[in-house]
This record gives C-alpha cells, structure tokens and sequence, in this order.
C-alpha cells in the first residue's frame, strides 16, 4: 500500500482543526476533523486520532486488550478492533470536555481505515468521508452522519438541494457529545489498482467528484495526489480546514513479499523532484 | 453613534459601532461584517452615514436586503430596525442602549461560534429534532427488526456448503481463507467476486479477480441484487434469495 497525506487550515480559518495519524506499519490510517470553540476542536481532533492509534497499537502488540462496547455483527474482528477504538476515542473527548467543566462544547468526526489481509475495513463517525475509486468509478463508502444527509436517505431532499443546503453543518452523530456512540463499519475487498481517499469536508465542499476522481486517476504518487487535492481545493475557496489521505494499491505492491523487500530497501517511496 | 448587533437566530455573533465608517456587510472576509453564508453576496450590502443619517444600501445583491420584511435598495436606518440578510439579522441598536450594554460586556468577547463552522445538535435538541424529521419520509426507512436476511443458494457447482446465509457487510465468494462461498477445485480464483451490504441493508454484488454476470448480464461495477436473481462465476451458479 502506497500512502500520502497533508492537510492545510485552508484560506478561511485561522487554525486547523483537522488532525490525521498514519500507522502504516500495521497499515492504519485515521483523520478526525474537530470541532468547538477556542482550541476545543484541535483538542478533540488529536484527541480522536491518537486514542485510535494507540488502541490499534496496543491490540496488535497484545491481541487479548479488551474490546471497547458491544460486538459488531457481519464484521471482521479487525473492524470490530476499529469500532472499539474509536468508542474509546468518543470517551476520551467526552471525558476531556467535562474536566474543562463540561460548557465548552467539544466534538470530532473520525475515519479509521485498515488494510487487514484480504480486506479494507472502515469505521467512521460524523461527516468525514472514505471513497474508493476502482476501475474509473468512484463511489463513497462511508454515509455522513449529519442532518442533510438524513433528509436525503429519507428522501426529503434530493442529493442536489442537499449540497446547497445551509444545514450542511449541522451532524448528527459526532464523538465526544454522548458518553457513548454508535460507530458505523464497513468492510471492501481489497483489489489491485484500488485508490482510497479519506478526506475532511473541506475537500468534497469544494472539489466535485469529477475534480477528485480526475486527480486521482492521473497522479500516480499517493503524496502528489494528496497535495494536489490540498492545492484545488484551497483555489476553489479554501472555506474549512482541509485534510486527504490518499492510499493506493498498485499492481506491483501487491504481493507481501515483494513489499517487505522493497520497504527494507527504503524504495517502496520514491520521492518525486519538486516542480 | 449607532451600533449594529449580527445575530442568527437568538445568538449575538457580532457587534460593530457604524461611525464616519462606513460598515460594509458580505461573505468576503474583508468586510466589516462577515457572515460566512452561501445566501449571502461576497459584497452584500453596507451601512453609512449621510448628513448625520444612518443608511442601508444593497449592493444588487442576489437574495437581497430586507428592513422589517421589506426588500429595500437603500432606506435611512433608524434604532430599533431589523436588517435580515441571508439567515442572519441585524439589529440596530442607539448609542444610549450600546453604552449600557458595554459596561456590562466590556472585556469579554462570547465565544459564539463562527457561522458555518461545524455544529453538533446538542442531545435534547437532536432528540426533538430528529423526531420531527422522522416523521417525514418514514416510508423510505427499512423497517428495523423485521429485516429479512438474504440467502445465496448454489444451483450449479462446486462449493463446500448449499447456501449461505449474507449475514456479512462483505461476501466473498473465491477459494481464499477469509472467503464466505468457498470454491472448490483447480484454477478457481481467490476472490471471484464480492457481495456488499450496505447501511441500508440493500446487497450489491462487484466484480473481483473474475467478472460475475447477473441474469446473463456481465456485472463490471456494483450492482444492486434483487429477489431471484441469478449470478454466474468462476462456473458456479449462485441464486441469491430472499425469503418470507
């Protein structure tokens, strides 16, 4: 798996309440973009990102660590790591907002993504995204948690009206507001020539599918790609804060062994010359 | 000197004293009063004075400039009126009222939430909230607890079972480990194809080393399946079922 991320306060906001975590070593990749008054948001956000690694860490080291809340059903035990990582992660928010005497209100979207054997699993909260775009087509395969996009599973309002709503910012589900939280997961097979985007909104409030779906299919390097997402989308207004992680599997990287081989030669990332 | 108050809905985000300056209002954050609001023009409107009055213009705005409901161009403002632009309104206060206010709020600036930063529904609102809009378009909801789980059913082929039940959020169907529809024999694919459940409990089949065919159709992106419908791959056929 190729991997690169950036994230950027965009040319709006003054700080950046975005925060991401890459683990590649046990091929984990989080974003949480957060949210409060003051510094509350860069809290929560590093908050979320750290927990989860963490949690993930510990668990690889010692596959007994307890899990966090109830049983997924119809899931890996990988992904059910995941959803109790980020359960953790909720009570860590939760748990910081009441020590600073529980007015300040403080929360944070989160997006966990693991390649585990065969598969790509996925657990989120909130209105950050996961996409996968596979064989030219690019299809989002996480559902926000917020009010529009409620309206529009209910078929309130048509995907359309939803992207002009002014209730774009309104969540329903975030960590750190509930002592618990439910946890939505997913689970992809993992195929050759996958690329995965996990972004923050100010990517896809910006850029159009066919904007994000363009870069992707025509930067081959992960890291390009992800600056290259920062960079239109900080031209076409910049309004939030903005955070990719792009992940690739290419053809060549597929096989383990060749992979470990090349992560040891230090090759597996070629840096590309600065144009 | 008069001062205008920017308030959404019962919260006070901004207070701004109109002086010999003028005041001007927008989405664009150079002006003196911003609201961050696709409603609202990158240069909405502004607020001056002229011979000791105190005046509204609406720069041709897109969704325009209302005093007390009224759509106006330019109108002399007065203590007491009501700017509505956008969501947003704006209060015009005297300086008898500000000054007294001031006293009270002098060194502290309210921590109100920047518009269009991301917001929670706080738990009882949320609640009440979503109640309301649960009544709305409650048909389209699948009914939770009476979800009926689909069966895949081996009509022709080698496999280790008969039928699978798809309790899973990804089926695969190949001769890998972690592959639900095992398949059995020489040359079979590791992942002939995948079976993904969504969030709402609608099942879509994709391709994976092989491409599957539905009902004789070659399936090259997810596709959602329905009751009877009949997949192909890797030579074995699979009737994906869902029972009463």
């Amino acid at each position: 798996m190729e991997f690169g991320a950036r994230s950027d306060p965009g040319r709006v906001r003054e700080n950046n309440e975005d925060s991401f975590r890459l683990a590649p070593e046990i091929n984990l990749f989080v974003l949480s973009d957060g949210m409060g008054g003051l510094e509350a948001g860069e809290i929560a956000s590093k908050l979320a990102v750290e927990t989860v690694v963490e949690h993930c860490e510990q668990a690889e080291a010692d596959p007994s660590l307890a899990v966090f809340g109830k049983h997924i059903e119809g899931v890996s035990d990988a992904c059910n790591r995941m959803a109790s990582a980020v359960r953790l992660a909720n009570t860590a928010i939760y748990e910081n907002a009441r020590n600073r005497g529980g007015k300040a209100a403080m929360g944070a979207t989160i997006v966990v993504l693991r390649v585990f054997e065969d598969r790509v699993c996925i657990a989120h909260v909130g209105d950050s995204r996961a996409y996968l775009l596979r064989a030219g087509q690019f299809d989002q395969l996480t559902e926000d948690h917020s009010f529009v996009a409620d309206q529009v599973r209910r078929g309130v309002l048509t995907p359309e009206e939803a992207s002009r709503s002014r209730m774009h910012n309104v969540l329903t589900r975030a960590l750190g507001i509930d002592p618990t939280v439910d946890v939505d997961v997913t689970e992809e097979l993992l195929m050759d020539g996958d690329v995965f985007l996990v972004c923050s909104d100010g990517l896809f409030r910006e850029l159009s599918n066919a904007q994000i779906t363009g870069i992707l299919g025509e930067t081959d390097d992960p890291q390009r790609a992800a600056s290259r997402l920062v960079d239109l989308a900080n031209q076409a207004g910049g309004g939030d804060n903005i955070t990719v992680i792009v992940l690739r599997n290419s053809p060549k990287s597929s096989r383990p062994f060749a992979k470990i081989g090349r992560w040891f030669k230090g090759t597996d990332r070629v840096a590309e010359p600065e144009k | 000197m008069s001062k205008l108050v920017l308030k959404f809905e019962s919260s006070v985000l901004q207070e701004v004293a109109v002086g010999q300056k003028e005041v001007s209002i927008g989405r664009s954050p150079d002006n003196g009063i911003v609201i961050d609001n696709p409603a609202v023009s990158n240069y909405h409107a502004r607020v001056f004075t002229e011979e000791g009055r105190l005046m509204l213009q609406d720069f041709g705005s897109l969704n325009g400039t209302f005093v007390n409901g009224q759509r106006i161009k330019m109108i002399m403002l007065k203590p007491g009126d009501s700017v509505a632009v956008g969501k947003h309104t704006i209060v015009v206060t005297d300086s008898v009222e500000v000054r007294a206010r001031s006293l009270d709020h002098a060194e502290m600036k309210p921590a109100v939430p920047k518009m269009n930063e991301t917001v929670m529904l706080d738990t009882k609102d949320r609640r009440e909230f979503l109640e309301k809009v649960a009544a709305v378009g409650e048909s389209a909801q699948p009914a939770p607890g009476r979800m009926k789980i689909p069966t895949l059913v081996v009509r022709n082929g080698n496999t280790d079972r008969p039928e699978y039940a798809l309790n899973d959020k990804l089926t695969v169907v190949g001769k890998s480990a972690m592959a639900t529809v095992k398949l059995r024999g020489w040359f079979k694919p590791k992942a002939a194809a995948q079976i993904n459940r969504k969030e709402d409990n609608s099942y879509y089949i994709g391709p994976a080393d092989k491409t599957p065919s539905v009902n004789g159709e070659p399936i090259t992106h997810p596709t959602k399946l329905a009751s009877g419908d009949l997949i192909e791959v890797a030579g074995v056929e699979l009737e994906f079922v869902v029972r009463d």
